[in-house]
């Protein structure tokens, strides 16, 4: 336990004296919320929804990257893959959670007669899957620009695509989507369990996919035998 | 080089050339003395301490070395291929408890391929590695974290062998100290300089006590006072028992070493 502990508060150590990162990861769901805030309340909290998804992705994405050549040491420092891995993905969720307060209070003062837990189950939902999607494209490309273009390509797919069409339940942040409307709408609880099982799905087979990439990275070789000290 | 510094050196030089422990504080204690009294430039009274340790060593003698102890890394038979290019061929290494190896060669010959190989941090073609005991490794170059400060990095390693926080933040001052450095400041890993940044890579390799210590061209922007540190620390180790592997193209250091292993290709002049 010590362990994970460790690794997500250095990994919150990190990312909090990011200053400039963290700025944009402010200004970034600011931004969405604030273009779409004058057509229609619906659209700019499912615009606030994405660019918290974005933000905590690549939050992510460069911890991930960042750590990549130290992670290897650590293996041989003692830690063991899941240690890494899920001791980034606590601190990151953490970070998620801080990221998220300001602009579910932003929500509560702004717009009226809305169902304000939807909204902060929708943003729990968000940054539950945000975090581990991150951390995976950042496991899985080994260059941070390359990994940035892909989130970029995920969260635009996310805004075109009309949320009723099949596909739609293919990109990883549908669940926000479906919670939002229940919560700004006021639609039957239908749009709510679909939006909570959708995440909890997505979540899981994330950390799962997560979890298989770093152990095979951060594997004990076939060739390394240990032998007893003597 | 002042007085002090030279003196400093001078002692290193000793003590890595094994002269015994007294006899060499007497040497020391004599010089600096004479430096007091008489005054004048060291470099000028002496000459270089390297070249001063080397003739107090002929005039003296030294200690013989502890034995080496048991096998702590064998590798034998790696090869190791990048799609058509085979960088390594049958390379082999034994090192024992108590010896320092280094592993030599040109530019590109699979020094640091066989040094990760050897951390189990990459798989070779063919053959295995057996290491006896807990692996330290020194990369090149990253393996620290930008935004961290050296405190944190000693108590990230630390909790990897569950080593609370704060005998893991001194232990990690007390192993920066024998390189010289003093790493209580707050400045992040990515303020420092390079040497002082390798010295912080260094010194997380040898805080969780390794038998088996594989460091990477670890002097990379080191001073010549730095260098001079980094080797005394590596034969304390040796004298400790550690089986120490280093990479390196420095060959006026090879004097220093047990065992060598050149990963030169045999069609430019190497041997393995």
């Amino acid at each position: 336990m010590r362990r994970l502990v460790t690794v997500a508060e250095m990994t919150l150590r990190e990312l909090a004296r990011r200053r400039g990162v963290l700025l944009l990861l402010l200004l970034m769901p600011l931004v969405f919320w604030m273009i779409r805030r004058d057509t229609y309340v619906g659209q700019s909290i499912r615009a606030l929804l994405l660019g918290i998804s974005w933000a905590v992705s690549t939050a992510a994405l460069f911890a991930t990257s960042a750590a990549r050549e130290l992670e290897p040491r650590l293996r041989l420092a003692g830690y063991r893959p899941h240690h890494l891995y899920l001791g980034r993905m606590l601190g990151l969720w953490a970070l998620g959670l801080a990221v998220s307060v300001p602009f579910f209070l932003l929500t509560v003062f702004d717009a009226a007669n809305l169902r304000y837990a939807g909204i902060a189950v929708a943003m729990l939902c968000c940054v539950a899957v945000a975090a581990p999607f991150g951390m995976l494209i950042g496991a899985l490309l080994p260059r941070e620009l390359e990994g940035t273009l892909l989130l970029l390509t995920v969260v635009a797919m996310q805004m075109l695509l009309d949320p009723a069409s099949p596909g739609a339940r293919l990109t990883p942040f549908w669940s926000s989507r479906e919670i939002a409307t229940w919560a700004v709408d006021h639609t039957d609880g239908g749009y709510l369990n679909r939006g909570l099982l959708h995440a909890t799905l997505v979540t899981v087979l994330l950390i799962v996919t997560v979890a298989g990439v770093f152990g095979v990275r951060l594997r004990r070789r076939r060739h390394l035998h240990h032998a007893p000290l003597t | 080089m002042n007085a002090d510094e030279w003196l400093r050196v001078f002692a290193a030089e000793l003590h890595q050339r094994r002269v015994a422990a007294d006899a060499a504080r007497h040497v020391v204690a004599e010089a600096a003395t004479h430096l007091r009294e008489g005054g004048g430039d060291p470099w000028l009274v002496f000459g270089p301490p390297q070249a001063y340790a080397a003739t107090i060593v002929e005039s003296i003698g030294t200690v013989p070395g502890p034995r080496p102890g048991p096998v702590r890394l064998d590798a034998r038979g790696i090869t190791k291929r990048y799609g058509r290019r085979t960088v390594l061929r049958d390379a082999a290494l034994t090192v024992r408890a108590g010896q320092i190896a280094a592993v030599v060669g040109a530019n590109g010959c699979g020094k640091s391929t066989f040094l990760r190989i050897c951390a189990g941090l990459v798989s070779p073609d063919a053959g295995e590695v057996t290491v006896s005991g807990r692996l330290g490794f020194c990369p090149q170059q990253g393996g620290t974290a930008d935004f961290l400060l050296p405190d944190e990095h000693f108590v990230l390693v630390g909790a990897g062998q569950g080593v609370a926080r704060e005998p893991a933040r001194r232990a990690g001052r007390a192993a920066a100290r024998q390189l010289g450095w003093d790493a209580q400041g707050d400045v992040l890993a990515r303020h420092l300089s390079g040497g002082t940044r390798q010295k912080l890579n260094l010194t997380m390799s040898t805080l969780a006590e390794p038998d088996v210590l594989l460091l990477d061209e670890p002097y990379q922007g080191f001073d010549q006072g730095s260098y001079v540190n980094l080797w005394d620390q590596l034969i304390r180790l040796r004298d400790a028992g550690r089986a120490i592997v280093v990479v390196t193209h420095l060959l006026n250091q090879l004097d220093r070493v047990d065992v060598v292993l050149d990963l030169t290709p045999a069609h430019q002049g190497g041997h393995s």
